[in-house]
């Protein structure tokens, strides 16, 4: 469980540990957000409140050493966005976070909230005190400022008739309050602060009693043995492993055997344990059987082990290309970088910024950043199962060659057969999970249907001339659409096909209303969408972001727009996407990633929507989620007539759903080829 | 903010430098952030008008060097005009010295000056700030706070430990910012709430707002769930960049410049051209 309760396994002096500087970094920069959309939108102010939760959970989860690091960086980062002012405010949302957490984690309650934020309020008044008494002028310049709007205030009062006196003593308590500021500017510093710290306090409370069914997601952890590092050849006998919240075995028994500089493929199905295995090799203890190597494990250490894994986005550490090659090497260490990306072909790209590579890109540079620890032994975690076709061939091309170039051992871990073509050995994990024994298969791109195919019904969505331009007018202008012209008819089922940075998500924010094209217009029914935000429906890929509230049924109703006590309509929604009505009970936290975007479809589809998008379905899910999700919508859309959408880089499965296809790229539709199939 | 805004705005673009290689671009950023800081310092002490003209001058300067177009600058909303009228006006009517007469009419504008003081001061510490942000790199910020932090270290100050923990925020901020888009967007598609009985009704803001919170830090838990294993994947933090850069000559340049533009300000405020303080 993430937030059960405090942290206890890392130690409590020393350098950081990997998780809390993960933890102190997205907690700094999730505070600075709120931080600076606090300073920056017109009456938001309030927000900055909330930005002592994250602080707050911060101090209740770890040592005061990771909240200061938090506060540094996230001070910084408001800085750099919306100068002083988001500095200041993350500086206080982490003072009042600190102090409620803390009172938190002593399991102490209100009271003690309060007289601690008394006297962290006397403190706080006091110091702004003292800082005015030292900047004599600034002081000066402030009154006099405000002086003058009051006297001005005043002045323009005493024309009015009858308001005279009244001006004259808003002039003259003005002048007494100002005479008294050191009072003054105390009492509010301890209000402020005691009416913050309760604000934060209740939040914080409200906030964590909703945390405690979020899954611990965090797997690796830093190898502890010591003594030399040599992590292969390795042999795995008998080896079990069954997770300590668990009832079953998650892997095994499981015998292998890696021998120094060969490349071994592992294949199974969903559920037989792969990710598990790599845990194990990457030097987890095992629940039984015994795991022999000739030395340290030496995770991330040179000449140890290092794991590529499956999120492209989230193992990249670095913000430009050629830092993040090196990140974590210890000091000291010289590294030839171009050398390593020009291996992973990514070739000149070094001084490129992280956040704009696509996914197979991404794969790539972790492999690069792999490599530059002259790893024994490197474990590739279904490295290829979130990224485009393009990608995947390309990371295959990476890898297949990768244990000839470097004295390093291969381990690929895949769900997809042909990947393991490339191994000198496969192993087959047979798992224990009976319903998810079907591989995945890579599906080659169809040819793409002609934009004007014969249209079933009349024309519902209508893109016409559409373009779309970010950041219009300042020096980082990107245009993302070009002059799109195309219909979806009732009933049409469509599938939006594009690689990374296409454009298709855009496009998708466009049909939904949520974005106004900088040019042209989306027509629903002969209205601009954007008028009618919700009447197109859209599920987006990341679907816990989509579920806001904390039940099934809670969050059911509220998206559809019924009242969460009409049982029977919960109900029908969640038999209309395939989900057993128990469900409704349970909390959001507790749903897998499949049922959680069925969910979100139940919310969706009990408002009837006109359309209804789906960016990347069936991204993250595995393959037995995926057939299920196809179909439904297939019998959705076949039933009731549905229009769907599908935005996605795949086409795997997607033909019985879409069968009309747009092929987007670099923010163009792509010209019919001659060649359109037999599709009706 | 990037969020999808109803009317046509002009966004404001996150955390990424007006592109181009200037003499300002090539500034160390740990230069650039000792400048700001020594400016800021310089300014909350000796707010006058002489201080607030150079600094404003150094600013536009960097800006031109840097070839910083306009457009950079955020639209400025219609209220914020209005409230800047307002407060010029009431401050107006204050009077005061000096008094210029127009036509028959005594004006005094002591109190309009106050006023225009703290707007300019405001206005030039945003410019300076915002000078940061576009023409550096957020790569180079976190090895220079390590630089800058190198003296604190013998303190046992954990320099270190906060440079990797800025490089990791810096990283992490963009992916926050996307997700909260999505969060605000779904916000956006739902229906108004039924249940809302007139108890229900003034209790529905606040967990409404507990909701996106609880959303908004589930999905920062789960990111860093995975940036630590991602961190524990490399064998924890060590180095941050590739390619640490080091003040050179030009950075010396500039720190004489600011420091004799500064350094000349602040004796003309303390000799004969002082306006601050006027009262004390």
């Amino acid at each position: 469980m993430t937030s059960a309760g405090p942290e206890s396994a890392p130690p409590r002096t020393g350098s950081l540990q990997p998780v809390e500087f993960a933890q102190a970094a997205v907690m700094a920069a999730l505070c600075a957000a709120i931080a600076i959309i606090a300073v920056v939108v017109p009456f938001a102010a309030g927000l900055s409140l909330l930005g002592t939760v994250p602080m707050g959970l911060l101090a209740y989860r770890y040592r005061l050493r990771v909240l200061i690091a938090a506060t540094v960086a996230g001070g910084l980062v408001a800085f750099l966005i919306a100068g002083m002012g988001g500095f200041m405010t993350v500086l206080n949302c982490a003072y009042i976070g600190g102090l409620t957490g803390i009172v938190k984690r002593r399991g102490r309650g209100t009271p003690t909230v309060i007289a601690a934020a008394l006297v962290a309020g006397a403190l706080f008044g006091a110091a702004t005190v003292v800082a005015l008494a030292v900047l004599t002028r600034l002081r000066h310049l402030m009154f006099e400022s405000v002086t003058a709007n009051i006297t001005g205030l005043a002045a323009i009062l005493a024309r009015i008739p009858g308001m005279k006196g009244a001006a004259e003593r808003l002039k003259a308590d003005f002048a007494t309050a100002l005479d008294h500021w050191p009072y003054l500017f105390f009492v509010i510093g301890v209000f402020s602060i005691t009416f913050v710290s309760l604000v934060g306090w209740w939040a914080l409370s409200r906030v964590m009693s909703r945390l405690l069914g979020v899954p611990d997601v965090h797997k690796l952890e830093s190898s502890t043995d010591t003594g030399p590092i040599v992590p292969v050849p390795l042999q795995l006998n008998d080896v079990r492993f069954r997770y300590p919240t668990s009832d079953h075995d998650a892997l095994g028994p499981v015998s292998l055997s890696v021998q120094p500089g060969e490349h071994l493929a592992v294949t199974g199905a969903n559920g037989s344990g792969k990710t598990t295995l790599m845990l194990v090799l990457s030097g987890r203890e095992p629940t039984s059987g015994t795991v022999e190597r000739p030395g340290a494990v030496g995770l991330g250490k040179l000449g140890g082990t290092a794991v590529v894994m499956q999120h492209p986005e989230s193992q990249v550490l670095g913000t430009r290309v050629a830092d993040d090659v090196v990140w974590g090497l210890p000091p000291g260490t010289a590294t030839n970088v171009s050398q390593l990306l020009s291996e992973v072909g990514l070739d000149g790209l070094a001084e490129r910024d992280t956040g704009g590579l696509s996914g197979g890109e991404l794969q790539r540079l972790a492999v690069a950043a792999a490599l530059a620890r002259e790893p024994a032994l490197l474990i590739a975690d279904e490295v290829t199962s979130m990224v485009d076709q393009e990608g995947r061939e390309g990371l295959m091309s990476v890898l297949s060659g990768l244990t000839r170039r470097h004295r390093t051992s291969l381990v690929h871990i895949t769900h997809y057969n042909d990947e393991a073509d490339a191994a000198d050995r496969t192993v087959n994990l047979t798992g224990n999970a009976a319903d998810n024994t079907r591989m995945v298969e890579t599906t080659e791109a169809p040819s793409a249907t002609p934009a004007v195919d014969h249209p079933r019904g009349a024309p519902v969505l209508e893109i016409n001339g559409v373009s779309h331009e970010y950041g219009s007018g300042t020096p980082w202008a990107k245009t993302a659409l070009t002059d799109l012209d195309f219909a979806v008819h009732e009933g049409d089922g469509v599938l939006i096909h594009g690689l990374n940075g296409s454009g298709k998500s855009t496009l998708a924010w466009i049909m939904a209303g949520l974005t106004m094209p900088t040019a042209g217009s989306c027509l629903l029914d002969g209205t601009p969408v954007s008028d009618q935000v919700g009447a197109v429906a859209i599920s987006f890929q990341a679907a816990r972001l989509q579920l806001m509230r904390s039940h099934v049924a809670l969050e059911i109703a509220s998206s559809a727009g019924f009242s969460m006590y009409d049982q029977a309509k919960v109900t029908e929604a969640l038999i209309t996407v395939g989900l057993d009505p128990t469900l409704a009970a349970r909390r959001i936290d507790q749903l897998s990633g499949g049922q959680m975007r069925r969910v979100v479809l139940a919310g969706l589809l009990a408002r009837s929507p006109r359309v209804l998008i789906l960016d990347e379905p069936l991204a993250g899910l595995d393959a037995a989620s995926q057939r299920g999700l196809l179909r439904l919508l297939v019998e959705l859309r076949r039933r009731k007539g549905l229009t769907v959408v599908v935005i996605s880089h795949d086409f795997a499965g997607l033909e019985e759903l879409c069968p009309r296809i747009l092929h987007l790229q670099d923010g163009v539709l792509a010209t019919a080829p001659t060649a359109a199939g037999e599709l009706s | 903010m990037t969020a999808p805004a109803r009317k046509q705005r002009r966004q404001v673009v996150l955390l990424r430098p007006v592109p181009g290689q200037t003499v300002i671009h090539d500034l160390w950023a740990g230069s650039k952030l000792l400048i700001v800081a020594g400016i800021g310092v310089l300014l909350t002490f000796y707010p006058g008008w002489v201080p607030i003209g150079a600094v404003g001058m150094l600013v536009v300067m960097a800006a031109a060097l840097a070839r910083i177009p306009r457009g950079v600058l955020p639209s400025v909303p219609r209220w914020l005009w209005f409230l800047l009228a307002l407060g010029a006006l009431t401050a107006t009517f204050a009077g005061g010295s000096p008094v210029i007469a127009l036509g028959s009419v005594d004006i005094g504008l002591g109190g309009l000056l106050n006023f225009l003081r703290i707007t300019a001061l405001s206005i030039v510490l945003l410019g300076l700030g915002a000078m940061v942000s576009w023409t550096t790199n957020v790569a180079e910020i976190a090895p220079a706070v390590a630089t800058l932090g190198r003296p604190l270290r013998p303190l046992r100050v954990p320099v270190d430990d906060w440079a990797v923990t800025v490089s990791l925020a810096l990283r992490a901020f963009p992916m926050l910012i996307d997700e909260f888009r999505v969060l605000y967007a779904a916000r956006q598609l739902r229906p108004k709430d039924v249940d809302a009985t007139r108890r229900a009704r003034r209790s529905r803001w606040a967990s409404e707002v507990i909701d996106l919170m609880a959303a908004a830090i589930t999905v920062a838990l789960r990111r860093a769930d995975e940036m630590g294993d991602a961190i524990t994947a490399r064998g924890g933090a060590g180095q941050i960049s590739a390619a640490p850069t080091r003040p050179k000559r030009r950075d010396w340049v500039t720190f004489a410049v600011v420091v004799a533009v500064c350094g000349a300000a602040l004796a003309l405020e303390l000799t004969v051209l002082g306006t601050s303080g006027t009262r004390g």
